[in-house]
């Protein structure tokens, strides 16, 4: 292989410098002149209720209040892959703090006092937060029109039920695997909710004109998906997917939390009602907690049999997800999940029930690991203590029944090449796996945890990316892709990608942020797939556009093509070695030839990238048949913590994390996404939850009661490992891993607190307390979960 | 609610006491006195207070005083955290008020939030609670109708209730220096090492001649001094059984509830354990070994 | 409303303002510098740190009125004559990600490195641990102020 210029190297961030500088402009700091309008929203103060009536009249009287707008104005539904979801609330508020109204005035005060002003009559119904509780015979029925609902094909809601989600895999006869097993292993495990926490909330500014256009300047990591939904939510007006255009500038912090439509379809239906006028809502940081995506709350029942060399023979996982009152995304967690549940492992024998259920606390959804981070949690915790049983290694017994290229998955389709068992045997050898640590310190004990890991992006079967190159005179260049830059390095990745075929330095290429009027589609970015999607489209829009520069030169010299090649941004010909020509020379006006005429064409290029190899229709009963994932990114990830026996404090000593990307278009920002995102992880290992009250109120909305790490809760020392082994159709080899660092953040923290300890917590989080007050009782499988305070 | 502030208030900077004193006497309880804001904004944000005047009392500069004259310290009103844990004297000769203020939150809230704030606001869990119940510091009450001096023991009232009275205000407090060796600790749970907000508080201050005084927060309804537990130090030399007994007596002191924070069940846990951890530093630094001041003790 | 006036990075700004306007809100909606940002409004995360009279604090629990007469920086201030020693440092570590952060956490280093110019790690850690980022990890930013404080 031909040695990279650009491609695997560290590259400094090309956006950095406006984002130390202060330059950088997010949706809120954008101006929209004095006509600008400020919306405040009317929430409900019960968890389920039907909505009586609703007297907007004493707000509508307060000067500078220009619009009151309710349920009944905006009769809409919306969602990605299952409409279970209005605008606003219609005749039924589903959790504490659902939109039900909106008070638009000229000014945010004007609006914060008028909403006050509204009078919402409600006829409280009875309500379920517990997904236990909500599939059982008579619970409160969440969604009475369920069975009508319009859903993507791969989904299958339960009419009549909470169900909305059923995913089903069956492979092999996990019965007769039990029965070949030596010893089987059953317990359950509970995760509870969690909120992404980006610095910058929700934000969104719609403008319809007087002209009927829709512009949205929105915080997202989806523009293209956020105009395709909202045209559709609005379609009954007559709103057209073409008159609808969403602009998305720097984001702060994404997570999945801004993935599809939440609150900026509120902004469109308030722009829609008060014409003319850019209407901005957004959220206060209590209601970026209650109102946009939570991660999923999952109760998962595990039961796994093995024999006595350590094979695993069968895997049965019901793994319970309370998806809220609205599962439009987050029912693809649950599916996703689901196909996946049993981890990195081959096992022959697979029963996987995976359930989103209807719950009366707030909606829930993607956050980054998309299901991964929630359920692996028990299978990684589970396979720990079952090698323990059976006296094997933890490390070993993972080595043992790793999956490898070409296994069978769960669903039957081929596991792709990935390099698990290095990134194992590289992770046991930095945390120094086997070598027992004792603490100077008699009142603390330390213990490692180990914990391996993958995840597949979580996309329909048809996911499409295109990316348009042009050049400016000077031979620097503009790529305009639809991703979004969110922080995780993607544009510079994309410029790397574009500089290895043009051999133009970095600098003279720049990465536009999104505008669905000027750059070309991208589904959304989410999955951890943009790296590897996107990728692959920059890399053949830009060797389109050297095929173009070719042509030219070729047309203008009369050099065969196949004889140029490109070199520091010159073009240089094989059998001229005296031969160069600078691509500023020709870009834009072409090359006059000896008499005067021109040869050219303005070099400009587009590559796409479709994937046509994926089906999502499988057998429902089974999930055999289809091929639903395109590829899976796997990893490994060890912890060395120091416990305080008395106080139950865990310190993190050593962390080390192992992914397989394929090929690190950056390294630097590859090690950099492991440190950051680990520390995310073990922040919902050692102390993040929602806590709600008995009510479905959450309890705490805001950064004094949700903790989320400080520099001063960072682990001592962190190794991050990259491990290469090629995805055969990734950009130079390349597979996505930003997501992936959370993932075995907590699994691995309770293998190595029951190593220093003896204690087996089984419900996240593991806090202090936890791990205190099971010691000072000697309970060895405390049973601590508060996700709903008493 | 942590956007604008819609609720409308008349804001008023008094350029001297008396000024501040018409202001009191004129507006009494439809006033807020406002200095750092750190607790107070969030608080008409939340919609918890909705006074109709505020009035700022960072233009009066005895009230920023920070004086020591040999005998006691004086902390003026709008004395901040970050001022006394900038000052000498406070580091050298109230090492526990030091340590106390350096375990309030951040730098940035430091920068504004005041002690006599933190008393204001008499929350359970206030960080300067301990340290000033140990020193046995003074608060100074001003009015119309003069001067008078409280106990700190007896300013806490309740959560959020203190004995100021309406047309009052806490001029400052002071701390009397204690002319003999001593040592001290504030031992903080937290549910990190981040800033958080204590769930147990306990401060320690063992002088010379065998004198403890040992102080809690956020384990009542008000921070207070633990008697019975300073009642059986008294007089003693640590040792591992007198401790035991100290930590069952501190049981009986306390009377924690449980909340999104903690479990009560885990604050009499701790609070056991801190107590016994904050006896064994203080009386280190006392003899001049152990951790020094400002190091995590859990 | 009333007429305030103070020092905005550097030079003399007259705004008129409620006494309910917070300064987070003027500097950005009235006085056009973008760079505090609302990131949780309790004074929690620190996105909304700007420097008055040299310290830090929070805009989002700070009125504007009581601004007055004093003199209030921000890190359009601080990134107006070009980079600094430390910003270098911030480019050559890849410091942030999304970015929104930044501005708060530089604030902060502003003051901090000026008290303290030479710091230990743990001193540094404590110093931005009221600013909260959800991307880094830390280590990015700590290890470029550790960097250019080696080099200075």
């Amino acid at each position: 292989m031909e040695e990279l210029k650009f491609v695997g190297k560290d590259i400094p961030r090309i956006d950095e410098k406006e984002k130390i500088t202060g330059a950088a402009r997010y949706v809120d700091d954008l101006d929209f002149g004095p006509n600008l309008l400020y919306a405040e929203i009317v929430e409900s103060p019960y968890p389920h209720a039907l909505i009586k009536k609703i007297d907007t009249s004493e707000a509508e009287k307060v000067e500078g209040v220009v619009k009151v707008v309710t349920g009944k104005d905006f009769p809409f539904k919306f969602g990605l892959y299952m409409k279970d979801r209005y605008i606003f609330a219609q005749d039924r508020v589903r959790f504490v703090g659902e939109q039900v109204a909106a008070v638009v005035a000229r000014d945010p005060k004007i609006a914060q006092k008028a909403a006050k002003l509204v009078k919402v009559e409600y006829e409280p119904l009875p309500a379920v937060f517990d997904p236990l509780e909500a599939i059982k015979e008579g619970a409160p029925i969440i969604h009475p029109e369920l069975g009508q609902y319009s859903h993507v094909p791969w989904f299958f809601p339960k009419g009549g039920t909470n169900i909305a989600h059923h995913r089903k895999v069956r492979k092999g006869d996990v019965e007769k695997g039990f029965k070949e097993a030596d010893y089987v292993f059953e317990d359950t495990y509970k995760i509870p909710r969690y909120a992404h926490c980006c610095m910058e909330t929700h934000i969104s500014v719609a403008y319809y004109d007087l002209s009927g256009r829709l512009t949205l300047w929105n915080s997202s990591q989806s523009p293209h998906v956020q105009k395709a939904l909202i045209a559709d939510a609005l379609s009954p007006l007559g709103i057209t997917e073409k008159d609808v255009r969403v602009i998305t500038p720097y984001v702060g912090g994404g997570f999945g939390g801004k993935a599809g439509v939440t609150m900026e379809v509120i902004a469109a239906a308030l722009a829609v009602a008060c014409k003319g006028n850019p209407v901005k809502v957004r959220w206060r940081r209590d209601q970026e907690f209650y109102n946009t995506y939570m991660r999923q709350q999952v109760i998962s029942k595990i039961k796994v049999g093995v024999k006595k060399d350590g094979t695993i023979t069968a895997f049965q996982i019901e793994n319970f997800w309370d998806a809220g009152p609205y599962v439009e995304y987050g029912a693809n967690v649950v599916n996703a999940s689901g196909l996946s549940a049993t981890g990195p492992y081959r096992i022959p024998n697979v029963k996987i029930d995976s359930y989103c259920i209807y719950t009366n606390l707030p909606a829930a959804g993607p956050y980054r690991g998309f299901g991964y981070s929630e359920m692996l949690f028990s299978v990684e915790s589970h396979m720990t203590r079952i090698a323990k049983a059976i006296g094997m290694d933890p490390v070993e017994f993972r080595r043992k029944n790793a999956i490898r290229e070409g296994d069978s998955l769960a669903y039957g389709a081929p596991m792709n090449p990935n390099g698990l068992i290095e990134a194992i045997d590289k992770v046991a050898e930095e945390i120094e796996w086997g070598k027992k640590e004792e603490s100077k310190d008699p009142k603390k004990a330390i213990g490692k945890g180990f914990a391996i890991f993958w995840k597949a992006p979580a996309m329909p079967p048809n996911v499409s990316t295109t990316a348009f190159l042009k050049f400016s005179g000077d031979g620097s260049v503009n790529i305009l892709v639809s991703g979004m830059e969110i922080g995780q390095g993607y544009h510079t990745a994309m410029a790397q990608i574009a500089a290895e075929i043009l051999t133009i330095p970095i600098e003279k290429i720049r990465v536009e942020l999104p505008d669905t009027d000027r750059n070309p589609y991208h589904w959304q970015t989410v999955a951890s797939h943009v790296t590897w999607a996107s990728g692959n489209a920059v890399k053949r829009a830009a060797l389109e556009a050297r095929d173009k520069i070719f042509e030219v030169v070729s047309r203008a010299y009369h050099f065969n093509k196949d004889s140029l090649y490109l070199e520091n941004g010159k073009v240089k010909c094989y059998l001229k070695p005296d031969f160069e020509l600078d691509l500023k020379d020709f870009v834009i006006n072409g090359i006059m030839k000896e008499d005067g005429y021109y040869v050219g064409q303005n070099i400009v290029a587009s590559g796409q990238f479709f994937v046509d190899f994926c089906s999502a229709l499988q057998d429902p009963e089974t999930s055999q048949g289809g091929h639903p994932n395109v590829h899976y990114t796997v990893g490994a990830a060890a912890v060395k913590i120091e416990v305080d026996k008395e106080t139950g404090k865990v310190k993190i000593l050593k962390a080390v994390e192992a992914i397989d990307c394929g090929k690190a278009i950056n390294p630097l920002n590859v090690k950099d996404q492991i440190i950051g995102g680990l520390l995310q992880g073990l922040a919902t290992a050692l102390y993040e939850d929602m806590r709600f009250d008995k009510n479905g109120k959450i309890l705490n909305p805001n950064f004094t009661d949700y903790k989320i790490p400080t520099s001063l809760d960072i682990p001592e020392e962190v190794v991050p490992i990259i491990v290469e082994v090629a995805q055969p159709d990734g950009p130079f080899g390349a597979r996505g891993m930003a997501e992936h660092p959370m993932i075995p953040a907590a699994p691995m923290i309770a293998n190595a607190v029951e190593d220093a300890v003896g204690v087996r917590i089984k419900a996240l989080p593991i806090t202090a307390e936890k791990i205190a007050l099971a010691l000072a009782k000697g309970e060895k499988e405390p049973d601590y979960y508060w996700h709903i305070m008493k | 609610m942590s956007g604008v502030i819609s609720h409308e208030f008349e804001y008023l900077k008094p350029k001297n006491l008396d000024e501040l004193v018409d202001f009191l006497t004129q507006y009494k309880t439809k006033a807020k006195i406002l200095s750092g804001g750190t607790d107070l904004i969030v608080r008409i944000k939340d919609g918890f207070e909705s006074p109709e005047v505020l009035i700022d009392i960072k233009g009066i500069g005895e009230l920023k005083e920070l004086k020591f004259n040999g005998n006691s310290l004086f902390i003026g009103a709008s004395v901040t955290f970050n001022e006394l844990i900038d000052s000498e004297v406070v580091r050298e000769r109230y090492p526990l008020l030091w340590e106390a203020s350096k375990s309030v939150a951040s730098t940035a809230i430091r920068n504004r939030a005041t002690l006599v704030g933190n008393i204001c606001s008499a929350v359970p869990s206030l960080d300067s609670g301990p340290a000033l119940l140990d020193y046995e510091a003074e608060v100074i009450l001003k009015s119309r109708n003069g001067e008078r001096k409280v106990n700190i023991n007896e300013f806490f009232l309740g959560p959020r209730k203190t004995v100021l009275k309406e047309d009052e205000f806490v001029y400052g407090v002071l701390i009397p220096f204690i002319n003999r060796k001593n040592g001290s600790a504030y031992v903080k749970l937290g549910r990190y090492n981040g800033e958080d907000l204590a769930q147990v508080g306990i401060g320690i201050l063992v002088v010379e001649g065998k004198e403890y005084r040992v102080a809690h927060c956020a384990v009542g309804p008000v921070a207070a001094r633990a008697r019975k537990v300073e009642q059986l130090l008294n007089g003693k030399d640590l040792n591992d059984s007198l401790i035991e007994e100290a930590k069952k007596l501190i049981v009986e002191e306390i009377s924690p509830i449980t909340d999104i924070r903690a479990t009560k069940e885990y604050r009499i846990h701790m609070a056991k354990i801190m107590l016994e951890r904050g006896l064994k530093a203080a009386v280190d630094r006392l003899n001049g070994k152990g951790p020094k001041y400002g190091e995590r003790l859990i | 409303m009333r007429k305030i006036s103070f020092i905005l990075n550097g030079e003399k700004r007259s705004v008129y303002v409620e006494p309910n306007d917070l300064l987070l809100d003027v500097l950005r909606d009235k006085l056009g510098d973008k760079t505090p940002k609302y990131g949780c409004g309790r004074g929690d995360c620190g996105t909304c740190t700007v420097l008055l009279n040299g310290k830090s604090v929070r805009s989002c629990l700070i009125l504007a009125v009581e601004v007055d007469g004093q003199e209030i920086t921000t890190l359009e201030g601080i990134s107006k004559g070009g980079l600094t020693e430390l910003q270098k440092y911030f480019l050559k570590h890849n410091s942030f990600q999304c970015g929104f952060c930044a501005p708060g956490m530089i604030v902060t280093l502003e003051e901090f490195l000026k008290k303290n110019p030479k710091p230990d790690e743990e001193e540094v850690k404590e110093a931005i641990s009221g600013n909260l980022c959800r991307c880094t990890g830390y280590v990015p930013i700590i290890r470029a102020v550790m960097d250019y404080v080696k080099n200075k």
